[in-house]
């Protein structure tokens, strides 16, 4: 449009006073193209900086932020004799060999504001997770990034029937066992956070785990859900040699 | 634009380059440490949990 303004602009004066004044008119569209192609160029190079900031930057900051809180929590556990767990700064770390992502730390919560610091959260709505600490029934359900901000459930596609999951405290290893994947589901089916997870086919309470994310990868258009069941607890001992499965 | 900040610029080529790199990683600082932050939970990228809204 303001070209076409230009333009006409530049016809009307260069006829009343000769070409000096047009080349003006000309030098001022052209003055305006390249500005609007610099704006362009602008646009493109900011998007391409968001992608380096979702993929590359959030990862650095979540994984500083989660290895200081970690070794809080290790501390703690080192300083701190048998007793109440101390659950502020994370309640256990999560390992899921086959995701080949080391040991992940639950927190509680599953706001944008916790899972950006690089941890897992453990749900406490729309349905409040159950936790295994506390020895009864029910089903331990989690959630965290699948890319950017630590990407802690990045290779959950690479989760199969079968492979362990262990949840590690203070005092216990917690050893699951993957018995159902759910690779899409809508992001408004929070029944796959039910106590009885009934689409992983089950019908009785028991000790189940929850894992969410969405999917496919770079987007959240769905929920990626992996479901498993204790298998057994182990004590920690003082080396806090690792159960078999993580060996 | 940048041919008007450039020439707008005081000083010789490389204290202009030097102040031009300067303004640069300042835009940078600005929307990583503000701009990103404030647009990521706009955009339909990162929703990592199931729930009712």
């Amino acid at each position: 449009m303001a070209a076409t303004a230009d333009g006409t602009e530049e016809q009307t004066s260069a006829r009343g006073s000769g070409p000096a004044p047009g080349r003006r008119g000309t030098g001022r569209i052209a003055a305006a193209v390249s500005v609007f192609g610099e704006l362009l160029i602008t646009a493109g190079l900011v998007l391409g900086l968001f992608v380096v900031y979702s993929l590359w930057w959030t990862n650095v900051v979540a994984d500083r932020a989660a290895h200081r809180q970690s070794d809080k929590v290790r501390d703690d556990w080192a300083d701190s004799g048998p007793g109440a767990l101390d659950t502020k700064d994370g309640i256990g770390f999560l390992h899921v060999p086959s995701m080949k992502n080391g040991e992940v730390l639950v927190e509680k919560g599953t706001s944008t504001e916790i899972l950006n610091d690089g941890v897992a959260g453990y749900y406490t709505e729309p349905i409040k997770s159950a936790l295994p600490t506390s020895g009864k029934k029910g089903n331990f359900t989690l959630a965290a990034h699948r890319d950017g901000h630590g990407a802690k459930f990045h290779n959950i596609d690479k989760v199969e029937v079968g492979d362990p999951i262990i949840f590690e405290t203070r005092d216990k290893w917690y050893v699951y066992k993957v018995y159902d994947v759910l690779p899409e589901t809508s992001k408004y089916n929070v029944q796959v956070l039910a106590q009885v997870p009934k689409e992983s086919d089950k019908k009785k309470p028991g000790h189940y785990i929850t894992l969410t994310t969405c999917t496919p990868v770079y987007t959240s258009r769905y929920r990626y859900v992996v479901w498993g069941e204790l298998v057994r607890v182990d004590k920690v001992d003082s080396k806090r040699t690792p159960p078999e499965e993580l060996r | 634009m940048y041919g008007w900040i450039w020439r707008h610029l005081p000083g010789n080529v490389w204290v202009r380059a030097l102040i031009a790199l300067v303004l640069v990683l300042f835009v940078i600082y600005a929307l990583f440490q503000y701009v990103f932050p404030w647009a990521e939970p706009l955009l339909p990228f990162n929703d990592v949990t199931v729930d009712n809204q």
